[in-house]
């Protein structure tokens, strides 16, 4: 189990690292587009990391109603918290 | 003063004439084109040199009829051989007539396009036959563009995404930084100025300027051989340096006063 507040810390260090953002605007409520100057093609890079760090395939099409960074944050939550696959 | 009644006049002449060629064209000498082969690429080539006559031929009706004047200064930089990972050529976009101009200097090139158009019964198979890029989201606009650079293309692309709003700073969006880098290819700039104001942003087509608009199209030497990233650069920051380079670049060289 991760806890949405160490998602959005690790979030906000990828942001930083990636895109240059400077961390003061990076809050749960800055939207991607308006707010953070992140297009379509920066969000093909930030999935890429995300794949990365969690290990997890995230589609485009789970981000594709994501918004703002708390958006991002619940969907991560809910990717990294889900139940186990049984092995078989 | 009548002068300037002419102008106005002229111009929706023109933009009526445009119109009636775009049917015209689009209905009739379209099809016949297409009925000269049935190899793709032989085509792509018959329609975008068409489609680079049709506006020669419209640019000099333009000034045919004294709705503006115009220099051009270094063609020849278009016609340079075109390396293996293909040329981009950027452009500001002072006026509606920029892309028209631009397309009549270069009897091939890709250009791309709003999407709208393939869903438009006139320009429809015009631009299905030229092969130009529909204007879609990120990253299959990217591949489709670097599709045709790295086969040695010519692409125009006007990093402002829209005309650019007079006496404010340029503006720009990161998808011609994003398509060279994803290239690696030469970047030529091309200055065009229009003086005074004509067909920009803010005003209506028949809004005829004081004097006769001049423009200066100016084909500038390449800012690099080869778009890439420095060493250890993420591509998401290559692409917001390169973004930041040309709007100076073309800051300074259009004397407008930074953001």
């Amino acid at each position: 189990m991760r806890t949405e507040q160490e998602i959005f810390d690790k979030l906000r260090d990828i942001l930083i690292d990636l895109f240059e953002i400077e961390p003061a605007k990076i809050q749960l409520e800055a939207r991607f587009f308006e707010d953070l100057d992140i297009d379509s093609i920066d969000v093909i890079d930030l999935l890429l990391k995300l794949n990365e760090v969690t290990g997890k395939k995230i589609q485009a099409e789970q981000f594709k109603h994501v918004r703002t960074v708390g958006d991002v944050v619940s969907a991560l939550a809910a990717l990294l918290n889900e139940p186990r696959e049984r092995s078989a | 003063m009548l002068n300037r009644i002419w102008r106005a006049f002229g111009v929706s002449l023109a933009f009526a004439l445009f119109g009636l060629g775009g049917i015209a064209l689009g209905f009739v000498a379209m099809p016949l084109l297409r009925m000269t082969t049935f190899d793709a690429k032989t085509l792509r080539r018959r329609t975008q040199r068409f489609v680079h006559q049709c506006f020669r031929g419209y640019i000099a009706l333009w000034q045919g009829l004294g709705l503006f004047s115009a220099e051009l200064h270094h063609l020849e930089r278009l016609r340079a051989p075109v390396g293996p990972r293909g040329r981009l050529i950027i452009a500001n976009h002072p006026s509606l007539i920029d892309v028209v101009f631009l397309v009549s200097l270069l009897p091939e090139v890709d250009c791309i396009v709003k999407r709208s158009l393939w869903r438009n019964p006139f320009l429809r198979w015009p631009v299905v036959w030229a092969r130009y890029i529909p204007n879609q989201a990120g990253e299959t606009l990217v591949q489709a563009c670097v599709e045709r650079l790295h086969a040695g293309r010519i692409l125009l692309v006007f990093p402002e995404g829209t005309r650019s709003r007079p006496g404010e700073p340029l503006l720009m969006q990161r998808g011609a930084a994003q398509i060279a880098l994803a290239a690696g290819c030469e970047i030529v700039p091309v200055l065009v100025r229009c003086e005074p104001e004509f067909l920009s942003k803010r005003q209506w087509p028949w809004q005829a300027p004081p004097v006769k608009p001049h423009f200066t199209i100016a084909i500038e030497a390449a800012l690099t051989p080869r778009a890439e990233p420095l060493p250890g650069e993420p591509n998401a920051l290559a692409a917001r340096r390169l973004t930041r380079e040309f709007l100076a670049w073309y800051t300074q060289k259009l004397g407008i006063t930074p953001l």
